[in-house]
């Protein structure tokens, strides 16, 4: 996915700058509505899909919630850091932030909130949490504990960085990884959504 | 707030009715879609004539910006892990 992302990225890049005109420049901001739509639709199906983490959910009762949780305060709370350090506006700083490592998702979203320069930023942002998560687990796993390896996964910890947590951690933890992700996934959209109009 | 409104009717459609032989169209639609949005928002992007030389800016503003939330996510479930969670599970090799 990440390869896709990556080749789409510089291919429309490229026609933006040297091929497509203002009017199919135009068109392309009006297709990417009903993709949007499309595609919120699609990952609506996809969590509501996995009965096996709605079992799970019970089962752990309130603890489930606590990975999530202290990943959502600690990113919201980077995202603070962040607006400081950078001197941008709170809103874009926390809705780049509640990304959460879901690149497409959050690049789509605050492009049509935020315009395109904001896309990307949240785009490049979350891919490089994703691609930093892949080399913090091990790091995480060894010197904190192997619940805290889903904490730079974040969203991803239920697909892309998956297989990493499975090797670094334990079936347990791998579990509590997948729930971990539904839940960041499932806020994602509502976290940019309010942070991007709160101030 | 029109997306979320769609993606929960599309969470409900999944637990009740959605038939999970129809997950691997699922997946590919969803794949399609975000290529998609992918390409128009680097089309966007790539309309601007100052786009080259905002890159740079972009690039140290993400590595920011992926690096900072990680950090500050680790020490919170560090913290509510080592307090509330089974502790054989989730210990120190």
């Amino acid at each position: 996915m990440i390869i896709i992302a990556l080749i789409s990225l510089v291919a429309g890049v490229l026609c933006g700058q040297f091929v497509f005109d203002v009017n199919v420049i135009n068109m392309f901001s009006h297709i990417s509505d009903y993709a949007l739509y499309i595609l919120m639709f699609a990952v609506g199906i996809s969590v509501g899909t996995n009965k096996q983490v709605f079992r799970k959910l019970k089962e752990y009762h309130v603890k489930i919630i606590i990975i999530p949780f202290g990943i959502i305060i600690g990113s919201i709370f980077g995202g603070i850091v962040c607006s400081i350090v950078l001197k941008m506006p709170l809103n874009e700083s926390l809705s780049i932030a509640s990304g959460l490592g879901w690149y497409s998702l959050s690049g789509v979203l605050l492009t049509n909130l935020g315009g395109a320069q904001l896309g990307t930023l949240a785009f490049l942002s979350n891919i490089m949490r994703e691609l930093f998560s892949f080399l913090s687990i091990p790091f995480v796993a060894k010197h904190f504990n192997k619940y805290t390896a889903i904490a730079p996964a974040a969203a991803t910890s239920e697909d892309t960085t998956l297989p990493m947590l499975i090797k670094y951690t334990s079936a347990d933890v791998a579990v509590m990884a997948v729930i971990n992700g539904v839940i960041c996934s499932a806020v994602v959209p509502i976290l940019i959504n309010f942070f991007f109009n709160l101030f | 707030m029109d997306i979320l409104i769609i993606m929960s009717v599309g969470i409900f459609i999944g637990y009740k009715y959605f038939n999970e032989k129809y997950s691997g169209i699922n997946s590919l639609v969803q794949t399609l879609c975000t290529a998609l949005l992918i390409f128009s928002m680097g089309v966007s992007l790539g309309s601007r004539p100052e786009f080259f030389s905002e890159l740079y800016t972009l690039g140290i503003k993400s590595i920011a910006f992926s690096i900072i939330p990680i950090i500050f996510s680790i020490i919170p479930v560090y913290i509510l892990t080592k307090k509330f969670l089974d502790k054989k599970t989730g210990d120190k090799k």
